[in-house]
């Protein structure tokens, strides 16, 4: 057990490593990355300043040392636009991006786990069709289309709901439907099929030959099983969808971290843009430990698997 | 997004009764009309030049937001209305076609091309090859491809070549993964622990005996990434770090189109993106059908 | 059973979303505080604007410079130049120094009063766009008596008043005391400065707090907090405008305008600024390109549709003047009204041999100003001059463009204050920045006009040179900007307009909602 833990939380730092490397390497690699670490239309006295900052004079490892320590201390740079280190920008619109997709991935486990059970309850029923057609979409469709399909019916046309901006749950509905459609069709999916995978299983199987009610066999002991690898993706998603966020926040000017991430390149603030995508690549590799240890402790199959 | 979703089909076919494999678009389970979309678009997008009533640059101002040809104010000179300059809407979708194909093609054929030379060195080679590829692959696959794709837009400037490249560094990596464990498994074969014994070289086996085992999963696989790769391009242009203007891009179009759709101008919007629909369930639904088609032990793409 | 409870659940979602919807509406209404005044901002507020010592040369800045600091001297309704803080300044004859004598009894937000030493550090810490150009020339300041000052210069420089008193955030007061004690990166979180309104919150990219301060010394502000909400995105300021989310929305352009000036409630305030927009041909001095032939540019300058593109992207409200020097600048001369002619213009490209069109490469120019490139474009085909558009993100194309980066055609705009001579001197004459070559007759006029302390002289030389300039066609004028922002129902006063040449509202102190006074 604590093998498989020292050898799970390794890969992890291996994957943080990885990821430090290629965002240093891609930023580095590409031209002179002073156009990009200081800001537009800085000084010529100042450039050398910053390079010189950056330890850009000497060699890649030294530059990658200091790159790396930055990021303990908690340093990740200051916004050229704001003058604020992005760190502070970072966390005042974290809040923002949680509670939406807080919200959007509630839309979508109560969208997508019921009419996933069902979809596998009636096989080849008008809801598993129903159930497949909106999975289909909602794997399908673009979110800036949905979004902007949305404000059109209910902004413009319908006049009921608010078409941007953050404020209470009027503002939130649309994002959150959009943004939480394509996870609603992926829930619905795995729940699905972990469904249909559970019911064809021995245990229930036997539980029906005991002759216990439908009702219960489904909805006590098919359910509690098939769900577990729909919560613990949704666990996983939930960390995804703050992070794949932008394009919604940006159509309904949602003030969270990927309208952070959009300024950032529209503003040529690269520091922004640095800080989402290091902090957002860590909070998956992250969670996905956590995720990965959790069930470690909950299923002893998987320890010896490894 | 690194979510992994079952395929919608595989166990209803196992379930269902013989009557109701039938759907709307389907003959014989095959998926004809997505096929005959994708078709459909792919000569558009030859034949532009030919198709496209109006060059789709150019426009005349005081030709602006025409409706489309059915409502009031339209006219059958521009069938779908034209845009902010005054461009024809309908020439513009045509000329899109080209890029959309281009640039969703072009980086699925690098993604695949990479991810399965990759796929298939890891995966045989095994030992310390084995294990940097898969890293870089994990850690790539945890970083959103949005998020991944703006950052790189945001080093390198969009453009067109750009952009492929891009998407193409991306996607590789979703195919080394799913190549490297056919690739595994394929190790065990008799035919290639032959070949081995045989004293055939390792890049001979590679070529020979796996690659051509490969290739299916890599098919279904690309006409999967089609899909994806369109929306990741067209989310692109819309966040304005995609193809730049004034090429006519569907994403592009309907970045445009955002703000006459609140002064009810909707055609600037909802045709590209009923295009973009149109190609990526298109792709999908053939993904799909692939998938469970050339080998059913691929329900865990 | 399964299906009930999805059932179930279904119907409570919908029901709360009705309930939230319903909620909502109601709650829309009821928006804005009485006695707030909330603006919709297009750009995200920088707080180096909050700072007077870090002008960068645009105008954006003083849309809040205007509401929390004050000036020694500052464009004000009806007078381009007024003493604010400073009750005079005199130049001495010989023209080495100016005296201010500063107004009695000015406070700032934090109770200190305005004295010469904050008006002599102000100038000193200035760090902006030209503060080279003032450190080099003023020589020294001597400071009389706490209300009394004099600025000594090296040289005489007879656009001193303009840099220092216009141009640049040099002559815009700050506390000395204040900011030592804070430092620089404190006086940004917290500003505090002599205007109208004072500094309360600032949150980054979403929105700014002022409050009036009574003790102003010009007026006391009749609306008691002003909001600037940041919203970059203009379909969504105009739909915050029209549910009354915000009550000034600043910068809404071509059909969303339209949308505005049909909504009943809401009025459409154009301020023409002093941006104008023109087309440069870098390549004007390179015998082997097309463009050196002046046939050419003025081909150029006739084939563009001004007046469509006027009512279609800023509803007419630009100003078609035909000249690259704003017009409410000093020293303006008026060219002859353009003309819009494309069979001359293809007759003069045939003439200049070029009668078939000729492919002239790449279009560079700002992203944000791309839809007026997409019409010139067309206009520029239309003639036969072929061009492939190449929009750069701002920052990155006016360095290319003071790198001498950029070839073939260039449209460039620029809406710094200051004179015609600090525009000649940018964009005209040998060394300017954006001037990749010059004429020399143009060089003479402009060196002469530098040390001419005469203003009817100078005026005479400066309004020859500006003939030049449009008689060899070194640029294709297009217009000067109107920036269009819309006003909601709340708002009396709303400050447009009031000063010639500046585009946001101000004075701020002014500014009314109805039902006050």
């Amino acid at each position: 057990m604590k093998q498989f833990i020292a050898r799970r939380i390794g890969y992890s730092l291996l994957s943080l490593f990885l990821l430090s490397v290629t965002i240093f390497l891609f930023v580095r690699v590409t031209g002179d990355p002073m156009t990009l670490l200081v800001e537009p239309g800085a000084r010529p006295e100042d450039i050398e300043n910053m390079r010189h900052q950056f330890g850009l004079d000497q060699p890649l490892w030294v530059q990658y040392w200091l790159f790396v320590s930055s990021f303990f201390t908690g340093d990740l740079g200051q916004s050229f636009y704001y003058r604020t280190p992005v760190l502070e920008l970072y966390f005042q619109r974290l809040p923002n991006s949680l509670l939406l997709a807080a919200v959007a991935m509630a839309l979508s486990l109560v969208i997508g786990i019921p009419s996933g059970i069902l979809a596998a309850v009636r096989v080849g029923g008008f809801w598993d069709g129903f159930g497949k057609t909106f999975a289909l979409l909602g794997l399908s469709l673009p979110q800036f289309w949905v979004g902007l399909v949305l404000i059109l019916f209910f902004s413009v046309y319908l006049g009921w709901l608010p078409s941007s901006g953050s404020g209470g749950i009027a503002h939130l509905l649309m994002p959150a439907f959009t943004l939480g459609w394509y996870f609603a069709a992926a829930h619905m999916r795995l729940t699905r099929s972990s469904m249909l995978e559970v019911l064809g299983s021995e245990y229930i199987k036997l539980a029906r030959l005991k002759g216990l009610p439908e009702a219960l066999v489904i909805g006590k002991h098919a359910l509690k099983n098939a769900l577990i690898p729909v919560i613990t993706l949704a666990g996983i998603n939930l960390v995804v969808m703050i992070n794949v966020a932008v394009v919604v926040e940006t159509v309904f000017a949602w003030p969270g971290i990927g309208r952070l991430l959009y300024e950032g390149v529209t503003f040529r603030d690269f520091p922004v843009v640095q800080c989402v995508v290091v902090i957002g690549g860590s909070m998956i590799i992250l969670v996905n430990l956590l995720v990965d240890l959790l069930y470690a402790i909950i299923d002893p199959r998987i320890r010896l698997e490894s | 997004m690194t979510v992994t979703t079952p395929p919608l089909d595989a166990a209803a076919t196992a379930a269902a009764p013989a009557g109701r494999t039938y759907k709307l678009w389907r003959l014989n389970g095959f998926p004809l009309i997505p096929v005959l979309i994708l078709l459909f678009i792919a000569l558009v997008a030859i034949f532009a030049d030919f198709l496209a009533p109006y060059d789709p640059q150019i426009g005349s101002l005081a030709r602006r937001f025409r409706p489309p040809a059915w409502e009031t104010g339209g006219s059958m000179a521009h069938l779908l209305g034209t845009d902010h300059v005054g461009r024809d809407v309908l020439s513009r979708l045509i000329f899109g076609a080209r890029v959309s194909m281009i640039v969703g093609l072009t980086a699925v054929l690098v993604a695949g091309g990479i991810g399965t030379l990759l796929g298939i060195v890891s995966g045989y080679l095994g030992g310390w090859v084995d294990q940097v590829v898969m890293r870089v692959t994990d850690t790539w696959l945890a970083l959103p491809a949005l998020t991944f794709a703006i950052f790189l837009a945001a080093i390198v400037g969009p453009s067109e070549f750009n952009i492929i490249a891009i998407l193409g560094g991306i996607y590789w990596t979703r195919y080394a993964r799913v190549v490297r464990s056919e690739v595994l498994s394929l190790k065990q074969r008799e035919f290639v622990r032959l070949a081995v014994v045989a004293g055939c070289s390792k890049s001979l086996i590679m070529r020979r005996h796996i690659l051509p085992n490969v290739i299916n999963s890599a098919v279904v696989l690309a006409t999967l990434m089609l899909g994806v790769v369109i929306v990741t391009e067209a989310s692109l242009s819309f966040l304005g770090v995609g193809v730049p203007p004034p090429k006519p891009a569907w994403g592009l179009m309907m970045a445009d189109g955002k703000k006459g759709l609140m002064v009810g101008y909707w055609w600037l919007t909802v045709f590209p993106g009923i295009c973009i629909m149109l190609m990526v369930l298109s792709a999908n639904l053939l993904g799909d059908w692939l998938r469970v088609k050339l080998d059913p032990q691929l329900r865990q793409l | 059973m399964a299906s009930r409870s999805f059932l179930t659940t279904r119907r409570s979602v919908l029901a709360l979303s009705t309930a939230a919807m319903i909620g909502a509406h109601r709650h829309a209404a009821a928006a804005v505080p009485k006695d707030e005044l909330r603006v919709g901002a297009h750009v995200s507020l920088a707080p180096t604007w909050f700072d007077p010592a870090e002008t960068s040369g645009i105008i954006t800045p003083f849309m809040l410079l205007y509401a929390m600091h004050d000036a020694i001297m500052k464009a004000m309704p009806g007078n381009a130049m007024a003493p604010c803080l400073a009750e005079s300044c005199t130049m001495a004859t010989d023209g080495l120094s100016y005296a201010l004598a500063l107004r009695k009894g000015v406070h700032f937000h934090n109770g200190e009063e305005m004295t010469a030493e904050d008006v002599k550090f102000s100038l000193e810490r200035y760090r902006g766009a030209a503060s080279n150009s003032l450190k080099e020339r003023v020589a020294r300041i001597d400071i009389q008596d706490p209300y009394r000052l004099t600025i000594r210069l090296n040289d005489p420089w007879p656009d001193f008043l303009t840099f220092y008193a216009s141009a640049t955030g040099a002559g815009w007061i700050v506390p000395k005391r204040y900011v030592e004690q804070v430092g620089e990166d404190g006086f940004k979180k917290a500003p505090v400065g002599a205007g109208p309104y004072r500094f309360v919150s600032f949150t980054p990219g979403v929105e700014l707090v002022c409050e009036a301060f009574d003790g102003y010394w010009r007026k006391k502000p009749s609306i008691r907090r002003l909001v600037f909400k940041v919203i970059p995105d203009e379909a969504t300021r105009l739909a915050a405008l029209q549910r009354g989310e915000i009550d000034i929305a600043y910068s809404i352009r071509g059909e969303l305008a339209d949308e505005l000036v049909r909504t009943a409630g809401l009025t459409l305030k154009p301020a023409v600024g002093s941006a104008p927009f023109w087309l440069y041909f870098p390549e004007q001095w390179d015998p082997q390109s097309p463009w050196h032939d002046k046939r050419v540019r003025q081909a150029a300058s006739l084939a563009l549709d001004l007046e469509t593109m006027n009512q279609a992207l800023t509803l007419g409200h630009s100003r078609l003047t035909g000249s690259v020097f704003p017009e409410n600048f000093e020293f303006f001369w008026q060219p002859p009204r353009p003309v819009y002619n494309p069979v001359a213009a293809s007759k003069l490209l045939a003439e200049a041999g070029l009668a078939r069109g000729f492919d002239a490469g790449e279009y560079f120019c700002d992203t944000s100003y791309a839809n007026i490139a997409e019409v010139v474009l067309n206009n520029l085909r239309e003639v036969g001059i072929r061009v492939k558009l190449r929009p750069l993100e701002r920052a990155a194309f006016f360095k290319a463009y003071s790198e001498k980066k950029l070839k073939n055609i260039v449209q460039g705009a620029s809406g710094a204050f200051g004179n015609c001579a600090t525009r000649a001197e940018a964009f005209v004459a040998k060394g300017g920045t954006y001037a990749y070559g010059s004429y020399p007759d143009i060089d003479a006029l402009f060196a002469e006009q530098a040390v001419q302390m005469d203003l009817a002289k100078r005026t005479a030389i400066l309004q020859r040179l500006q003939q030049l300039v449009h008689e060899k066609a070194i640029y294709a004028p297009i217009w000067q900007l109107a920036f269009l922002s819309g006003v909601g129902p709340r708002v009396g006063q709303s400050g447009f307009g009031l000063i010639k040449g500046f585009v946001y509202t101000a004075p701020y102190e002014d500014l009314t909602l109805k039902g006050q006074g």
